[in-house]
């Protein structure tokens, strides 16, 4: 009974009326503790979760250590090449099996009473087994470790699922996808992840910052003194072209661009890029152009995109390449790291090029990241007002499409709706449908699980 | 080896100057501390133990090949149009541990640290340390900065991280 009065309160938190062109989600979805206990169990829990990028987890025993919502766990390669995924907490008493965030170790040994384990999970020594567990019977795999029941990789992009029951990834995925794909089919020799990263937290909401990603009416306001920044600059030093200039253009918002709901809560961007040729993919426009479709090429070189796939991965094809992970530590605090990813083996101009502008915008000690996370603070404070308690998302609702528009088709990706201008805010009913839709549905309790 | 006290105290007062200036928001006297090819780094955290140690193929916090990076910091916090410099933190340096590792002719390394504290009038107060290591050359009799690295400690923080918080 009391479940079904806290998912109305849920229920009621997302006003969608379509017909009268209203959409509104009730703030309390960043502030409320119960709307966040809610998310962990029903969202990150029990659906799927990005957990790292393959080559963060290369050769047989490496490891990478991340959350799935509140429960520690790890990937590992495994020596066959596949991934699997355990609860990071040793089988005896629970403490961390991994020293590092990123490691490799065949064998994992509990610093703290010395059980070993197998990267597959196997518990393979007990100190004192002899003593401690003399009895006949006695079956140490029942300290094997706890798989995370699902692991599955879309080209290098690894998900994990705490529930056995989600569907195939490729499936949740879904129109989210092909946006991968035009990531992934930049490099024949794959991607890395660069070394180096930041990790910072955000006194806001973790909702906050996965919209942040894919907004793309922030940006002539918040973002142009960045564009002014860099304008200053090539004037000041006579950058006229290169890799050193500034794909400055899309900023004030005034070049052809779109926005999509890609269906299962993914939302994505894209803007023209009015300077495709200082970007650090242009040097490969020949061969690109030699071994993919012209449309998949055209998206590739003069299309900057951003994509936030549900609930806690974003990934960036921008000013410069980046999976940005979120996550959630309190209503109002999130953790958020972010990579540069890079085609294997690209030139080093072109590699320099894209580290130099992903340390220009993308960083909290960057040029536009930082103004970023101000401004969502801000919004995070304001939520907190209860008399004025409705976030308007009903921009651009006269110009949306439903299903894709020519633009999509023309790639071949289905999304749930289409937008003429990143400015819209439509994607948003996608991500706020999704997230009622889980906040809502029934889940196997913790105790039956 | 033996130093020289003068050169000793110089250095010292140059690293001194330049923090008071950064609390003291005198942007373009701070830039004029540093000579005009100066290379200004802040490496990331390649892991729990390490930094990036490749300005050119790792990921930097900060890396600003000449003092025109510097200057465009300057411009976004005088243009009053960067939300996360409306309003500026208040900030005050303390730097300490001067030592003066190597003066091989014009060529001066030295190392310092230096904890900064910050108070953020959204967030309240927040400590920040870091590790300098300078490079210092003389440029028409005045010593100047040529180089500076800047590791710094924290990890995980809140709010942005702009040069006059390092």
């Amino acid at each position: 009974m009391e479940g079904t009065v806290i998912d109305n309160r849920f229920s009621a938190m997302v006003d969608d009326r379509p017909q009268d062109r209203v959409f509104r989600v009730d703030r309390s979805v960043y502030t409320d503790p119960d709307v966040f206990g809610a998310e962990m169990e029903r969202i990150y829990e029990n659906g799927w979760v990005f957990l790292c990028h393959e080559s963060q987890a290369k050769e047989p025993g490496a490891y990478f250590a991340t959350e799935i919502g509140r429960q520690p766990v790890f990937v590992s390669r495994q020596k066959d090449g596949g991934l699997k995924g355990f609860i990071n907490a040793c089988a005896h008493r629970g403490a961390l099996l991994t020293p590092w965030k990123q490691g490799k170790a065949t064998v994992l040994t509990c610093r703290f009473h010395g059980w070993s384990f197998g990267c597959d999970g196997r518990c393979i020594r007990i100190k004192n087994e002899a003593t401690g567990f003399p009895q006949k019977d006695f079956d140490r795999s029942r300290f094997d470790l706890t798989p995370v029941p699902r692991v599955e990789s879309y080209r290098g992009f690894v998900f994990g699922s705490l529930n056995a029951e989600v569907p195939r990834i490729t499936d949740y995925l879904g129109a989210a996808a092909k946006w991968i794909d035009l990531i992934v089919e930049q490099s024949p020799g794959g991607l890395e992840v660069v070394p180096g990263s930041s990790t910072y937290t955000i006194y806001g909401n973790w909702k906050m910052q996965v919209e942040n990603a894919v907004d793309g009416y922030h940006v002539s306001t918040v973002h142009r003194v960045f564009a002014a920044t860099v304008r200053n600059r090539e004037e000041r030093d006579g950058i006229s072209g290169g890799m050193g200039m500034t794909e400055g253009g899309r900023i004030a918002g005034q070049v052809p661009s779109g926005a999509y709901d890609l269906g299962n809560g993914h939302m994505s961007i894209w803007a023209t890029h009015t300077t495709p040729e200082v970007r650090p993919i242009y040097l490969q426009k020949e061969r690109l152009e030699h071994e993919l479709p012209a449309e998949d090429v055209k998206w590739i070189l003069t299309r900057g995109r951003n994509l936030a796939v549900f609930p806690n991965v974003m990934i960036m094809d921008n000013p410069s390449t980046q999976i940005r992970v979120v996550k959630p530590v309190a209503p109002d605090r999130a953790e958020v790291t972010v990579y540069c990813i890079a085609p294997v083996g690209e030139p080093a101009a072109a590699r320099a090029a894209r580290l130099r502008k992903f340390e220009d915008f993308y960083l909290t000690f960057g040029m536009a990241t930082s103004d970023d996370m101000a401004a969502l603070e801000d919004s995070y404070e304001g939520s907190r007002a209860r008399l004025n308690r409705w976030n308007d998302i009903s921009n651009g609702m006269a110009t949306m499409i439903e299903g894709p528009d020519e633009d999509a088709k023309r790639l071949g990706f289905t999304p749930a709706s289409s937008n003429i201008d990143w400015q819209a805010e439509t994607l948003y009913l996608g991500f706020y449908r999704r997230w009622r839709q889980m906040m809502t549905a029934s889940v196997a309790r913790d105790d039956q699980r | 080896m033996e130093k020289d006290n003068g050169l000793r105290q110089e250095v010292a007062e140059l690293i001194y100057r330049e923090a008071t200036l950064l609390d003291r928001r005198r942007w373009d006297d701070w830039i004029d501390l540093y000579t005009a090819d100066a290379v200004y780094w802040v490496p990331a955290w390649k892991n729990e133990e390490e930094t990036t140690d490749d300005p050119e193929t790792q990921l930097n916090m900060i890396y600003l090949r000449n003092r025109g990076g510097m200057e465009d910091r300057i411009f976004r916090i005088e243009s009053r149009d960067s939300y996360a410099s409306v309003p500026l933190d208040r900030t005050v340096h303390v730097v300490g541990n001067v030592l003066v590792e190597n003066a091989a002719g014009d060529r001066i390394e030295a190392w310092a640290n230096c904890v900064v504290h910050v108070y953020s009038t959204k967030s309240g107060p927040t400590t920040r340390a870091s590790l300098y290591d300078y490079t210092l050359r003389r440029v028409n009799g005045a010593l100047r900065i040529a180089r500076k690295k800047i590791t710094f400690i924290d990890d995980r923080l809140q709010g942005a991280v702009d040069i006059y918080h390092l």
